[in-house]
């Protein structure tokens, strides 16, 4: 979607403010939610479809609001829409319904066994698929004119510019799909960018940008 | 379970914009207190992590990573060629590094990592990512104006020096794998190490110290 969430080349925005850049966590609630969307029992929810509820939230909250009370509100979004909690519970601050299993209770975990479950958290996201690459590492592509209201990984300052293919990186899952659950794996590649190509102020600069980019985002180009 | 009805979600921020409490401290224990109450979340499992990624998980960890590189060829070829496995002979294979990619400063070539579409962060080897790596700000400029953000940060590049912008849009991840300052031939490992700081393995940082 082309969403607040599509920063990319967008001006306005101002200098980099780096306040309390060596701090963790600023104030404690950050590393509560920084911890609960860690070990919270989430739904048949992937990434890809919490990235793009977190997409949706309101551009003015998107912005003004910090960060990782954007990752609550999702966290709340993504809950609500599963059916797993209420806006009657949320307003009354407790579960107010018992009639839902939520599986066994969960055991405390120590700093140790958290050590072992980051270690566990490594996903991989690739898999073998039968059709090979339509693209090889030297080709030049396009990539596609125009988005989609769902959740995408092609920012609106690549579309319909010329690239070249940097490397192939096997399949990946797709997150187009991925964000409406159903998991189906594509060829991945880096695409390198001349900033040239992107920006009209970047004609004398030969600074490039790379993307990874599904298949599907791209186009052959004929020569 | 998700139906993925994202008219719903959007109705779902339309609500909570109006009736959450402003303050974020108290949407985090409202969340918190819900999950716990419906046996989704065990409040000591959130403090354990919040341990892990303030004691242990960090961008030490990377740092230690580089100086390796720096002073081991096999290691830095196996670190380019793939970085999981290298990582992962220090025991710092984990969340968000299964993709990682190492990409290598020159003296003609300079590396910056962004994700424009959210915040994407190699969290195993780095830790928690800094607040404006994941403000508009940076991700707005790092891919169209990255020599004027890295002026920002106090780096000058040189018009000979070619700017790499990285912007995760996948789940590889990338890190910096910066330039060994000159005259530290003195320095061990743990020397070494203690020179590379988190912005230069984001990008952000060049021109490392070295022993004085």
């Amino acid at each position: 979607m082309d969403g607040i969430h599509d920063l990319g080349g967008k001006q306005g925005y101002g200098p980099i403010d780096r306040t309390g850049e060596d701090e963790v966590f600023h104030e404690e609630w950050e590393g509560r939610e920084w911890g609960i969307a860690q070990c919270a029992r989430t739904p048949g929810i992937t990434i890809d479809w919490w990235r793009h509820c977190r997409e949706l939230i309101l551009p003015e909250d998107y912005l003004a609001r910090p960060y990782f009370d954007s990752w609550a509100q999702t966290d709340f979004s993504t809950y609500i829409e599963a059916g797993w909690m209420t806006y009657e519970e949320i307003a009354a601050g407790k579960s107010l319904r018992q009639d839902l299993d939520y599986g066994e209770p969960l055991e405390a975990m120590n700093l140790q066994q958290i050590l072992d479950e980051d270690r566990a958290h490594a996903f991989r996201f690739d898999a073998e698929i039968d059709t090979p690459p339509a693209f090889v590492v030297g080709q030049q592509v396009s990539t596609q004119r125009h988005g989609h209201g769902g959740h995408t990984r092609l920012p609106q300052y690549a579309r319909g510019r010329v690239g070249k293919i940097h490397a192939h990186h096997g399949a990946h899952v797709f997150p187009d799909w991925s964000a409406e659950g159903r998991e189906v794996h594509q060829h991945l590649y880096s695409v390198v960018f001349d900033a040239s190509e992107l920006w009209p102020e970047a004609a004398d600069r030969h600074d490039r940008v790379y993307l990874d980019l599904w298949e599907a985002y791209l186009l052959p180009v004929t020569t | 379970m998700p139906e993925f009805d994202a008219k719903k979600v959007a109705e779902a921020h339309q609500h909570l914009h109006s009736h959450l409490p402003s303050e974020s401290a108290l949407r985090v224990k409202t969340l918190e207190t819900l999950l716990e109450q419906k046996g989704l979340v065990n409040p000591a499992t959130i403090d354990a992590w919040v341990e892990a990624y303030t004691e242990e998980i960090g961008p030490r960890r990377g740092a230690q990573v580089v100086a390796r590189a720096w002073v081991d060829p096999a290691f830095k070829a196996r670190l380019l060629e793939d970085a999981p496995a290298a990582i992962d002979e220090f025991g710092f294979l984990g969340k968000a590094t299964a993709h990682l990619k190492v990409v290598e400063n020159t003296d003609s070539v300079h590396n910056l990592v962004v994700c424009t579409l959210c915040s994407c962060y190699p969290f195993s080897i780095l830790g928690i990512a800094p607040a404006w790596y994941k403000a508009a700000a940076y991700r707005s400029r790092a891919v169209r104006d990255p020599r004027g953000v890295l002026a920002e940060f106090g780096v000058e590049i040189g018009d000979e020096v070619e700017v790499r912008t990285w912007d995760s849009t996948a789940e590889l991840r990338y890190l910096v794998l910066p330039q060994r300052p000159p005259a530290t031939e003195d320095l061990d490992e743990e020397g070494l190490a203690a020179l590379v700081t988190r912005n230069s393995m984001i990008g952000t940082d060049r021109d490392l110290g070295g022993s004085a």
